[in-house]
């Protein structure tokens, strides 16, 4: 922590900032690992770490509850399914990462623009003391004195962000997306029920039928 | 913690994402890029709640991951299908539209 504050990059040693260096080098480290690794299970193995780390970003945010949250349903529920498809499918090796190497060059040289671009837009303005941020930007009282909000700064309110806070404003502001998130989650259901029957002819009516006639029934049983 | 390192990490994690896309060929991986992709912004919103102070961020994420468990449900049967009926999980076999 200190070699980065004599570095100039404006990091103090707080408690989140060890949590967000922590967390965010092992969401990128597992990132890279996801598109890297050639075996899917490993990959898929890697993305429960990159979901893992990423809730912990979520606690350094103060947002416990989406803490929670992300660990039930995308480190449980989401990473069950493909663990299951995955086995379900079987695991093969051979066609896996692009073998062309033009297309990775380009696709590499893609991303690294992406991310400088990324990176210059938010180094400048929302990165230094006096970057422009925060509830006074909506609303600048004083023009000079815009300054960023830290999240030390959002520490110190009053109101949480446990399930509370944001069930207070889930249910009465969004209660129309919360129902509308309901329908969709049953329509999901119901479709993947239907796309995923495999219409075999050993699954038809008729042949359960044939499967009935050839069991003893039950009138001979009685006699 | 100046919130502007949230949004670096974030477009990183997205740009990873996105570079997972577009060098993997498997369906499945596809799948779980598109899932760094959805995380990465989550951690977008997550921050930008935090810096507004206010509830709809986190509001927006939850929404986020709900729909993502849709998507998913209904992404991986669509995978399976694909799978019985072609028998590959390669999805630069651009067979589909030639027969």
């Amino acid at each position: 922590m200190t070699v980065l504050t004599q570095g100039g990059i404006g990091l103090t040693a707080t408690p989140e900032t060890v949590l967000f260096i922590v967390f965010g080098v092992l969401a990128l480290g597992s990132a890279l690992a996801v598109i890297m690794l050639r075996n899917v299970v490993h990959a898929a193995l890697m993305l429960v770490v990159n979901l893992l780390a990423i809730a912990g970003l979520f606690l350094g945010l103060q947002s416990a509850f989406l803490s929670i949250i992300q660990v039930l349903v995308y480190g449980g529920a989401i990473m069950v399914l493909f663990l299951f498809v995955i086995m379900l499918l079987g695991v093969n090796r051979d066609d896996l990462l692009v073998t062309d190497r033009s297309t990775r060059i380009l696709a590499f040289a893609g991303a690294a623009v992406l991310s400088a671009a990324i990176l210059f837009t938010f180094i400048g303005p929302y990165t230094s003391a006096a970057s422009i941020c925060g509830p006074e930007a909506a609303a600048p009282t004083a023009v000079t004195d815009v300054r960023c909000y830290g999240l030390e700064q959002a520490y110190d309110r009053t109101d949480g962000a446990g399930a509370a806070f944001l069930g207070g404003t889930l249910f009465t502001r969004y209660t129309y997306a919360f129902e509308l998130s309901a329908v969709l989650l049953t329509v999901a259901t119901i479709g993947a029920v239907l796309l995923a029957r495999r219409r075999d002819r050993d699954a038809s009516d008729d042949d359960i039928d044939d499967i009935a006639e050839t069991l003893p029934s039950d009138d001979t049983q009685e006699v | 913690m100046p919130i502007g390192y949230y949004f670096i990490l974030s477009g990183l994690l997205f740009s990873v994402g996105l570079l997972g896309v577009m060098i993997r060929r498997n369906a499945i991986v596809l799948f779980m890029c598109v899932e760094l992709m959805l995380n990465a912004v989550n951690v977008t919103l997550a921050a930008a709640a935090r810096m507004w102070m206010g509830p709809d961020g986190q509001v927006f994420v939850f929404f986020v991951i709900v729909v993502a468990a849709a998507e998913v449900v209904v992404g991986l049967a669509l995978i399976v299908n694909l799978y019985f009926r072609r028998g590959t999980l390669d999805i630069d076999i651009p067979s589909l539209l030639r027969r």
